[in-house]
Parts: structure tokens; sequence; C-alpha cells
């Protein structure tokens, strides 16, 4: 079937100096559990950065087409609901559109290249994959025919540096270096005091603090450190949030009052979001100290905390 | 991940993931080595593991990571840098996993020379509190103590004190782990828990050892930077367990000249500890090891182990080892009141262990501690306990008091406090340390010369001379064998060994020795009936004493006047003894008073003192006519008595011999039974036939005065013939003549027949008599069969039977009942053997040629 319905041409897009491009891999989006370890892997660009490659238009040998223009647009937009099965329906924020003009309306004979630049283009927001939203950069190449358009996406991966830590509207203090320091318990059975170096990090960073035990009545089997990623989306009545976290151990066996026990933990290896929010869409970062006991409770105290990218 | 249920599968998931790892690196695959490894670590995780598997788990592991280590080591930095690693390991999930990576790695990044030591080794003993499991955190600790024990190892004085800080650190973490440990799981398992600890602590001690290893012989460093953090967490982890093994532990790694300069530390520690911790095994412990640093001593003698405590670095106060021990005593009493006179009595006997060992000589120290326990004791107000007699046992018969024993002997006589602390002690203890007393002193060849120190053994030993009071009433059931039955005395050894006291006297002064001896028997008199078991002591002594005079006089004649003086008080001196003993046990010991009279009266007979030799034998017989009533005790005293008297040289004057002798004979032929009388009468007849002595220059045959009346000797026999004649029962009575025969035949060898007027007539005249006699017992006698065992008659009139397949002999008071019928043969076979001897005789002698023995078919 795919021998009708192949597209009469072929685009390719080839961004500048792509293979010497950093890439990133992310895990394929795809929803097929066989392809779920397939990543793929897309050229890193930066905000501000220009996007400029070369437009390749293979026409097939011997056949001519017929085309009302072809248009090349830089595009960054949020999906969201990806995963609804409605795929039509899915709502789509275009947050960035930037187009042009490659070629007038006309016949192509045989295959043709266009170069095209986007100059400086302010990207806002990182990419992202997550389970319900995808924030997604492309370059789309659109050949106008007067039957069905045919199109061509090419998806590019933006990162957003941050020299300074973002000053969001959740941190209140001015401070960025203050210690979040908690102080939390159960009534005559569990009291900690807590305390992070600070609230921002960038990804690289490493978190560092403490806890310090003021009472325990409790018999602590352990205790673990879970870096929370939430994404949300929608608004308040349809609202669709989603968790991803990592667990990390740091204490085994129940501590006695008086007891300090160090938290360090290195953000690098891991593959972390930094907190990006617009319109309908957030991702939040929360570092939760979970205390689970001898018969399975679990006590846990939920801190937000602010992550970014940064240059290193 | 999670881990094996048993250790058994634990081992081999260990073993398995020990292979992988090593295939993974020798094919450079770090990351998957390091999964491997991971996963093998998760088995340390399980919490099912009783210590012991846990350790046997862990020493698996330890290998294993040894050789991830090297592998680390080999390849930095060629194929990877381990500070990367040291981050890369941290990414770990589960807390104790990563932490034996991070210490491995770490540890191996110690290695090479560019390493942040300091910062290495400070993070991973930080990152080490999180793991709060008492059995995990302390192997987790222990794998970090064992891995950076190289890089400990340092002449940099300030590295040192860095690395000491370190492990001070890790050791009271691990100690507050191993604590914890106690106070886990359920009640009821706690004794289990303490079980298992105890099989945990040389985790917790290795520390302490390497504390030993780095400090090496820095006194200083040692005083200033080890010993106060220890000590503090000692104190405060509130543990008796752990108290006891760290400070025992502590005593024993550091070397013994750290512990003799801070020995006021380590006790006053022990006042801190929980109350019931026992601070006496603290001391003991210290104890030892200060005695064991004398022996280790070349040259152990005082000078130089004060020269040596001089060049330690220590105040002159504390030089003095027993004076700290002494504050510390009193600062213990002091500050806890609440222990014992039981917990007491150990920490005393250590320090005096102590104290014996470094000062030998010094007698304060021991009465000091001693009376410091007398007062504890008075305190206490009421008795101890029996059951814990044995620690004072301990304390009073202290091995190291004992084991000189002049040394003991000083501390008896000279300790005001020795003595008090035994008088307040329980009957039965004290009775059973005056044993072990008087073992020591009689062993210990000591002579007592002086009344003071007499009068402080006898002091101490009065608990043993009181017990009469309670024992009276059995000795009153012995009383009534104690006259026949010779072997009841020796039954008494605790009385036996008191009476010793009375032989270790010694005074080269003979006035000296006599005060000495009234001490011993003012003392015994307390005896009360134990008299007769001490009393012949003091006695015998007398005698001693007097025969000591008189060798003084035959050595000094100059002096005899005053010598004879002597004699005679001393003499005086017996007599009374042997009248308190009368006046004491009356009834109880008349045959003992009895013998003593006569054997005083004899020793005065040869001395040549006839007035008082006459008055002790009167007083033999006041008390044989007065109390002696039992018929066996009669005999065998005229037998005694007549002895005696045979010898005597120096009563002739005033005819008082006369009088004695006659007196005994006519005694002897009143006793109630005919035997008796009869073998009494032909005994005296030797009084009236003396014999030599040849110690006093008497010779047969050329002395001529010797006191003899023939005719006297006759009538003897011939009455004792009588009354063997009138005995109804034919064999005691041939026996009995036989005897008399024999008896006839010693007269008729030593002496003329005209002045024995024992002659052959007589003789002869017997023999016919005795035929006749025996004819009728030799009709019984064929009757019975011969079955070899043989029956004799003694002369004291016991039986005596000889069995043919026993060599002894045993000997009986009454005929034997079930062989009666061999009896008749005893006389038959007797007078057999006379007859043979008499014909033997006819060869040496003519005159037996006259006596006709006649055919004795």
């Amino acid at each position: 079937m795919s021998l009708f319905f192949k597209s009469p041409i072929d685009i390719e897009v080839l961004l500048d100096g792509e293979e010497s491009r950093k890439h990133v891999e992310v895990a394929n989006a795809s929803n097929n559990s066989t392809a779920k370890t397939l990543k793929d892997r897309f050229p890193v660009y930066e905000d501000g950065e220009s996007v400029s490659g070369i437009v390749t238009l293979r026409v097939k040998e011997g056949r001519k087409l017929e085309h009302l223009g072809v248009k090349v647009s830089l595009i960054g937009s949020v999906d969201i609901s990806k995963s609804s099965s409605d795929y039509k329906k899915r709502p789509v924020d275009t947050f960035l559109s930037l187009s042009a003009d490659l070629c007038p309306q006309g016949e192509l004979m045989h295959s043709q290249s266009f170069p095209f630049s986007f100059k400086d283009v302010e990207k806002r927001y990182d990419s992202y994959r997550g389970k319900n939203v995808d924030v997604s950069y492309y370059v789309k190449v659109t050949v106008l025919r007067k039957s069905t358009d045919v199109v061509k996406f090419k998806r590019f991966w933006c990162l957003l540096y941050n020299s300074e830590p973002p000053a969001p509207a959740l941190s209140k203090s001015s401070d960025d270096a203050k210690p979040v320091k908690l102080d939390i318990g159960i009534e005559n059975c569990l009291h900690i005091e807590f305390e992070y170096s600070k609230s921002q990090y960038s990804l690289k960073d490493v978190i560092v603090g403490r806890i310090y035990f003021l009472l325990t009545r409790l018999k602590v089997k352990h205790m673990e450190l879970s870096l929370v990623t939430r994404e949300t989306c929608g608004l308040e009545p349809n609202q669709l949030s989603d968790t991803t976290s990592i667990r990390y151990e740091i204490m085994d066996g129940s501590p006695v009052k008086g007891e300090t026990i160090p938290i360090r933990l290195f953000l690098g290896g891991y593959d972390l979001t930094p907190n990006s929010n617009f319109n309908h869409f957030s991702i939040r970062n929360y570092l939760s100290l979970v205390i689970i006991d001898e018969d399975g409770r679990r006590y846990f105290k939920q801190s937000e905390i602010v992550l970014y990218r940064k240059r290193n | 991940m999670s881990y094996a249920e048993n250790i058994e599968q634990a081992i081999s998931n260990c073993r398995q993931q020990t292979v992988l790892m090593q295939r993974c690196l020798s094919q450079g695959k770090l990351m998957d080595a390091l999964k491997h490894t991971s996963i093998m670590l998760t088995e340390l995780r399980s919490p099912t593991l009783s210590p012991k598997q846990y350790y046997e788990l862990y020493i698996l592991i330890y290998d294993s990571l040894s050789i991830l280590s090297s592998y680390f080591v080999e390849c930095h930095p060629k194929k990877h840098h381990l500070a990367d690693l040291y981050e890369l390991v941290q990414y770990a999930g589960n807390i104790l996993p990563r932490l034996y990576l991070m210490i491995t790695v770490g540890s191996s990044y110690l290695q090479s020379s560019d390493a942040p030591r300091e910062e290495i080794l400070k993070d991973m003993i930080e990152m080490c509190k999180g793991v709060q499991n008492p059995i995990r955190g302390l192997f987790l600790r222990y794998y970090l103590s064992q891995r950076t024990k190289p890089f400990f190892e340092t002449e940099d004085p300030e590295a040192k004190r860095a690395n000491i800080s370190l492990i001070v650190a890790n050791f009271i973490e691990m100690n507050k782990l191993w604590v914890r440990l106690q106070h886990q799981g359920p009640l009821r398992e706690r004794e289990q828990r303490t079980r298992e600890r105890k099989e945990l602590k040389i985790l917790v001690g290795t520390n302490l050892v390497r504390l030993s290893q780095i400090v090496e012989s820095d006194f200083a460093m040692y005083r200033d930077e080890i010993l106060p953090l220890v000590l503090e967490q000692v104190v405060q982890c509130r543990d008796i367990v752990s108290q006891e093994y760290l400070l025992d532990v502590i005593c024993q790694v550091f070397p013994d000249e750290f512990h003799l300069g801070t020995l006021s530390e380590l006790l006053s520690t022990t006042l801190k500890l929980s109350p019931a911790a026992p601070v006496n095994e603290v001391v003991l412990t210290l104890v030892e090891r200060l005695n064991g640093y004398i022996d280790r001593q070349e040259h152990p003698g005082p000078d130089e182990l004060a020269k040596k405590l001089e060049s330690l670095d220590i105040s002159s106060e504390s030089q003095n080892v027993f004076f700290v021990f002494w504050k510390f005593l009193n600062q213990l009493n002091e500050e806890r009141p609440d222990l014992s006179l039981q917990e007491f009595a150990p920490i005393i006997k250590g320090i005096l262990k102590l104290t014996l060992r470094w000062y030998p000589d010094n007698l304060s120290n021991v009465d000091v501690l001693l009376k410091f326990m007398y007062e504890k004791c008075k305190e206490s107000g009421q008795t101890v306990p029996e059951d814990y007699d044995y620690l004072f046992q301990e304390l009073l018969l202290a091995n190291d008091l004992r084991h000189d024993p002049r040394f003991f002997y000083q501390v008896l006589t000279k300790c005001e406090s020795y003595q008090k602390l035994f008088r307040v002690q329980n009957k039965g203890l004290q009775k059973f340390c005056v044993n072990e007393i008087l073992d020591a002193i009689t062993h210990a060849d000591l002579r007592i010369s002086s009344e003071t120190e007499l009068q402080k053994i006898l002091g101490v030993c009065e608990v043993m001379i009181e017990v009469g009071a309670e024992k009276a009433s059995s000795s009153l059931i012995l009383d009534e064998d104690d006259g026949t039955d010779a072997e009841k005395w020796s039954l008494n050894a605790d009385q036996e060994k008191l009476a010793k006291i009375a032989h270790l006297c010694y005074n080269k002064s003979i006035e000296k020795h006599t005060e000495l001896l009234i001490a011993c028997r003012e003392w015994f008199q307390k005896g009360d009936k134990n008299a007769k078991y001490l009393y012949p002591a003091v006695i015998c002594n007398i005698w001693k004493l007097i025969r000591k005079c008189q060798l003084m006089i035959k050595r000094k004649p100059q002096r005899r006047e005053k010598m004879s003086t002597t004699i005679k008080q001393l003499f005086k001196l017996a007599s009374r003894t042997i009248n308190e003993l009368y006046n004491t046990c009356e009834g109880g010991c008349l045959d003992l008073l009895y013998k003593l009279n006569l054997q005083t009266a004899s020793l005065a007979d040869q001395l040549e003192l006839g007035d008082i030799a006459y008055d002790f034998f009167s007083q033999a017989f006041t008390i044989f006519e007065e109390s002696l009533s039992d018929s066996r005790t009669q005999f065998q005293a005229i037998v005694n008595m007549a002895q005696t008297l045979q010898k005597t040289r120096s009563l002739y004057a005033e005819s008082s011999y006369d009088t004695l002798i006659t007196r005994c004979t006519l005694h002897g032929s009143k006793l109630l039974k005919k035997q008796d009388q009869c073998r009494a009468v032909y005994t005296c007849s030797h009084l009236w036939w003396a014999t030599e002595i040849s110690l006093l220059g008497e010779e047969e045959g050329v002395t001529d005065n010797f006191f003899r009346e023939g005719k006297r000797v006759l009538e003897c026999l011939q009455r004792s013939l009588r009354v063997a004649d009138s005995i109804m029962d034919n064999v005691q009575s041939c026996q009995l003549m036989v005897e008399i025969l024999n008896r006839c035949c010693y007269y008729f060898v030593h002496g003329d027949e005209n002045s024995t007027h024992v002659g052959t007539k007589y003789i002869n005249g017997l023999i016919e008599l005795i035929k006749t006699n025996l004819k009728s017992l030799k009709m019984e006698a064929n009757q019975g069969e011969d079955s070899g065992e043989r029956f004799f008659i003694g002369t004291d009139g016991s039986y005596i039977h000889q069995s043919p397949v026993n060599s002894v002999s045993a000997v009986y008071n009454k005929p034997p009942t079930s062989k009666g019928n061999n009896l008749a043969s005893v006389p038959i076979e007797f007078f057999q053997r006379t007859l043979q001897y008499i014909e033997d005789q006819k060869d040496v002698d003519e005159r037996f040629k006259a006596i006709s023995v006649g055919s004795t078919s």
C-alpha cells in the first residue's frame, strides 16, 4: 500500500554542522513497548542561536512535480496530552512560529537544494518530552500542492542555560544561597530537623544537607530521599499531572536522639528536567524525605527545589 | 535489589557475583563489574543474619572487594580516574552498597600520592553515619577501619593528630552502635543480644588497637588527645558491657608506662561508670597489668622501678602507685555509697595484690587497706552473709599474702587491722582461715619468739580455741572412750594444729620461753574441754625446757644453782598446768592426766629430784584411785606405772620407792578381772628386780647396788599363779600360767637362783601343773579342724587373729565368737613354744638342763 501513497517527493532537511553538533538522546516517544528502549538523537540548540541549513528536495527519477511553493518554518510548540488516543484533538499550543518561503510556485524537475536560515531565534522554553506533554522544536518544510501538501519535520532539541539561577515566583526570598531548613515531626513520636544547603540547584549540582534527629520513638527501617519531577498541564478541572522520581537511600537503620545523618546527592548522573512554567504547563521539582518504619508505614515531607541548567 | 533468605544462599550469591565481577574486570568492563559488586554487597543488607553469619559473609566480601580495589589502583589513572569513580559510586541507590563501594574506591584512591587524603578520609567517616543499623553499621565502620589502616602510618605529628581524631571519631560512632544493639528487638531476647554483642566486641576494640599502633610511644599525645576522648565515650555510653570491655582493652593495648602516667585518670573514670558496671574488674585488670609491668622489667628491683618512674613524664604524686590507688579507694567510698561490701572486697584484694608486688615490704600499706575494709564491715552493721565469705577468705588468705610465710607472719602479728577484720567475720570462715593460717605458719619453719606476737597469733586463733563451748556436747560422748581409744585423739585436726603453736614458741632465754608457754596456756584455757588437746603440747614443751636447763647445767656447772631454781619453777609450772587441765576437763581425760603425771615424775627422777618425782607419782596414784574406773584403763595404768617406777633411781631415800611399788602392786592385785590381776601382779614383780640402764652407767654384774628383792618377786609370781589357777575359763587359765612360766624363765635367766628364789624346782612344778591343766584342753583342741587361721592371746589380754591370706593381723578385745574351738589350741601352742625355748636354752645355759621338759606329745 505504501507504494501507492508513497510521497512523490523526498524532502531532506540538513542543519548546518549537524554532525558536529552536540546531540541529546531522548527516550523514544512512541508508546510501542518494543521501541521503548530505543532512543532518539537530536541536535542541540541554545536560546538565541541561529538555525540554518539546507533543504533538499528530491524528485523521483524521470518525474516532475508541480507545486504551489515551498515554505520552511521554525516552530516551537507544546503538545499536551499526547497520550490521548484522539490524535486530532490534541491541543497544541504553538509559542514560536517563524517561516520563510524557499521557492515560488512552479515545477520541480529534478532535485534541488535551498538553504535557509533563521537568525538569532529566541527560544523561550526547554525542549521536553514527558508523559503527557511534549515541548518540541522543529523545522517544518512544506511543499504546497493542489492536493495534499508534502510536509517534512526536522526536530531539534533546545536547551536553555542560565548563568544565574532564575528568580522564580515560588522562591520569595531573594537570597538564593540561603539554606533550606525545615523542622517537622509527629508529636511525641518523631521530631527531625533537616537542612539543605540551598533551594536552587543546577543540574550538575550536588544536594548537600543533613538531617538532625531531635526525637525518635519510631522504629525507622530506612530513610530515603526522593527527587520528584512533576509535570502539570491543563486547567484546573482537567488538569493532568504526572511525576517521575529518583529514590536514593540515605539512611539504614534506626537512629537515636541527637544523631545527624548526612545527605549528599549528586544530581549530575541523573536525567533531570529543569523547572519551567508557562501557560497551562509547568514542570516542578520536589525534594522529598521519606521515612519508612519497620511496619512499612511511610512518613514524608516534601519541599520544592528549583533546578536549572547551567553552562559548565 | 533484594538479599538472599539464608546464609548459604547469600554466600553462594556472593561467590557467583565475585566470579562475574572478575570476569568483567578482565574484560575491562568496569561498569558491569561495579554492578556485580553492588549486587553482591546487597547481601550485606540482610537483616536476618546473626552476627556470626554476618561476619562470615563480611569476610567473603572483604576478599572480593580487595580484588576490586587492586584493579582500581592498577588502572588509575590510565583507564579511569579514581576521583571520578569516587563520584560515580555515589549513585548507588542503596546506602550500604554505596558506602562499601565508596570506601573501596576511596581507600584505593588514597594509595595514589596526589589524593586529597584528609578530605577523603573525613568524607568517608562522615558518610558512614548514614548507616544507623547497629550490626551493619559496625561492620561498615570496621571495613573502613580495615581499609584505611595502611594510611595512618605517619611520622608527622600533625598528620598523626589528624589521624587520631579520625580514628577516635570512628571509635565513638562504633561504640554507640554497639551499645544500641543492646536495645534492639524484644525485651526477652536481651540476653541473646548481650551474647551477640560480646561476639562483636572485637570490631570496636580494633579501633583502640589501631590507636595504640599510631600513638606508638608518644605519651603526651596519648594523655592529652586520646585518653580523655575515649574515656569520655566510655563514661557516656552508660553501658555495662561496653564499659567493662573498653576499659579492659584500654588496659591491655596501651603500654604500661602510659598507664602509670594516667593511673589517676583511669581510676577516676571508673568512678563515673554506670552503677552496675563492675568497678572491681577494671581495677583488677589494672593491677594485673601493673604487676605484669614489674615482671617485664629487666631489673625489677625497687630502686630501678623508682628510677624508671621518675623518668616517666608524670607528677611525683602519682609515682607512688599505691597512693594513687588509695586515693581512688577513698574517693570511691565517698562517691559510691551504694557499693556493697562484696564489691569492695575484690577491689581491696586487687590493691593489696598491687602493693604487695610493688612495695613488698610495706606493712603499713597492707594495714591501711585492711583497716579500710574493717571500717566498711563495721559500717554495714549486720554480719556479712555467709555467701560472701569467700570474698573475705580471698582477702584474708590472699595468695600474695601467704606467698611469703614470713611476711604473712608479719602481717598477722603487726597489722592491727588484720586482727580486727578477722574478728568481724563469721565463725565458720574464721575457723577455716585459722586452719589455713596455722598450716602456713607451721609449715614455714617459723619461731614465735616474742610474747606480743604470740598474743596476736593466738588472738587470731581465738575462734578456734573457743569453739569448745559448742562442741562440748559431742566431746562428752567421746569422753567415755577417751581413756582407752587412743585413735579418737587424732580426730580433731583443728586442735592438733592449734597445739602446734605451743611447739612453735621459742626464745633463747628460758624465762622468756616460759612466759610464752604461759601465754599459750592462758589462751588454751579458754578452750575449755578442748584443753585436753592443747595442754599436752604445753606440758611437753615445759619438759623440753627442763631438759634444756639440765643441758645448761652440764655445760656450765657454775650456773647450777640458778638453774636448779628454774627447774623447780618449771616443775611447779608443769604441776599447775596438769592441775588446771584436771580442773577444766575433770572426767574428760583422766588417763591423759595420769600419763602426764607419770611422765613428769619420770623426768624429775631422771634429774635426781626425788621429792618432786614422788609428788608426781602420788598425784598419779590419786588420779588412779579417785577417778580411773574402767577396768581396762586401770590395768593399762598399772602396767604404765610399773614401767615408770621400775626405771626410777632417785626415790630410794626415805623408802618412798618402797611405798610406791607396794601401792602399785596392791592396786594391781585388786583389779576387777582375774586375768588383769594376774598379769598386773606378775608385771609388778619386776618392781623388785631393777635392771641396768646403760645410759646411767649401770651394768649388770658391775653395778652392785641394784634394788633387788627375790623373795618379793617370787611372792608376786606365786600370787599371780594362784589367781591364774582360780580362773574358771581354762583357756585363759592355761594361757596365764604359760605367761607366768615365761616370766619365771626370765628371772631364771637373769638372776641367781639364790637371790630370785625362782629355781628349777619351781619351774618344773609349774610345767607339770600346766601339763595337767592342758590335758582336758587338748581334747577340745583335737576336735577342731585346722583351718589355717591362727589366734594368739597378747600379754594385755587381747586376741590376735592371723589369717593365712592376710599378712596383717587383727586385734580384738573380745574373744572371736565363730572360731571358738580354735581358741583351745592357743595356750597349747604357746606352751609348746615356751618348752621349745627352754630346750634351746639348754645348749647355752647349763642350769636349764635341770629343768625337765618331759614329753611334749
